[in-house]
């Protein structure tokens, strides 16, 4: 009997501890796995370049819709076209989970030399119909890069041509134009499912 | 006399090669996850990947690919230092002894140049200065899109 009743209590115990948990992990905030918010999200600053269809890109059409950053040339065989397909899938996986808000991919070319609003078309296009390529002038570019702390620098190879090195972060704009997240490298599908729809709640 | 002895030479000969074609043997250099994308449109370069398995007890070199596909192909590496990616070329890729070196994206990758035609079954030879070390037959890995 005592015994019973000494088995009945663990089980209680349990339960009662159970319980608790799970009302310990549904009244806990959501945490960021790897992105950075920004504390105070900061306005773009003034600039002028131009999308692949060669309209204007300002801090203006930062507005209106949540947007993933990715600084880049088109003639990087590795790093970007991996990054801008991480970026493709992890959009669909927040369809697939009925995500209330899909980001928008944007990819700026940090090589104008050499990416026409022509080439850069052709490159964003193929990761995604929706994609917004951004190109122009280098002084134009600085503008946006010094604001935003991203670095850029051409790298010369052997055979005289050239890569660049360039900063490897994807930048979340929120739908008022503000910087307000990061996402460093290495990118991984899973660390945007799970942190892009807290930051989107956030805002 | 000196016919036995062509005979002799020409038996241990044909025993050398038939060891040399034993097949339970491994061969030195296997190559798997073979990944060779297509170009992005209007660029003329891809990524290749894969990972080289050295079976055997010494280190295995590799300085330089070739592919009849492309009009160059070249060993580099993606690096990450403080945030910024750069590329930078591979001068020899070294195998260790018993070891896997696995070519993937963000890391070491083939860069694929100047394809020649719209190759869709790529061959790449990988060479120790100028000894063959592995041939392999990939085909070409369309996105999703």
């Amino acid at each position: 009997m005592r015994t019973k009743n000494f088995i009945i209590a663990i089980v209680l115990g349990g339960a009662l501890a159970a319980g608790i948990f799970v009302a310990a992990s549904i009244n806990k905030p959501a945490e960021l796995q790897t992105a950075f918010v920004v504390p105070s999200p900061a306005e773009l600053p003034a600039f002028a370049l131009q999308d692949q269809y060669g309209e204007p890109v300002t801090a203006d059409t930062f507005r209106g819709q949540w947007d993933l950053v990715f600084f880049g040339f088109t003639n990087c065989p590795d790093i970007c076209p991996t990054t801008l397909q991480i970026l493709a899938n992890a959009k669909l996986e927040l369809q697939n989970i009925g995500a209330g808000a899909i980001p928008r991919v944007v990819f700026i070319s940090v090589d104008p030399e050499r990416d026409t609003p022509e080439i850069l078309g052709r490159y964003v296009d193929y990761f995604g119909a929706a994609n917004l390529g951004v190109t122009g002038t280098l002084p134009e570019l600085v503008k946006l890069t010094t604001a935003l702390g991203i670095f850029f620098e051409k790298a010369p190879t052997d055979d005289g041509n050239y890569g660049v090195d360039h900063s490897a972060a994807v930048l979340v704009i929120n739908p008022e134009g503000q910087f307000s997240a990061l996402f460093s490298a290495p990118h991984t599908i899973a660390n945007y499912v799970h942190d892009l729809p807290i930051i989107m709640d956030v805002n | 006399m000196p016919p036995v002895r062509l005979s002799i030479l020409g038996a241990i000969f044909v025993f050398a090669v038939l060891s040399a074609c034993d097949g339970d043997a491994e061969p030195p250099l296997i190559a798997t996850a073979i990944i060779i994308n297509e170009s992005v449109p209007g660029k003329a370069m891809s990524a290749g990947y894969l990972s080289l398995r050295n079976t055997t007890h010494d280190e295995i070199s590799i300085s330089r690919v070739s592919s009849p596909e492309f009009g160059a192909v070249e060993i580099h590496e993606s690096l990450l230092q403080d945030g910024v990616a750069k590329m930078r070329r591979v001068e020899k890729l070294l195998i260790p002894a018993n070891s896997t070196v696995s070519l993937e994206p963000g890391g070491k990758h083939l860069m694929l140049m100047l394809p020649i035609g719209a190759p869709e079954n790529i061959s790449l030879n990988f060479y120790n200065d100028e000894t063959l070390q592995l041939s392999v037959q990939a085909s070409l890995t369309r996105s999703k899109h």
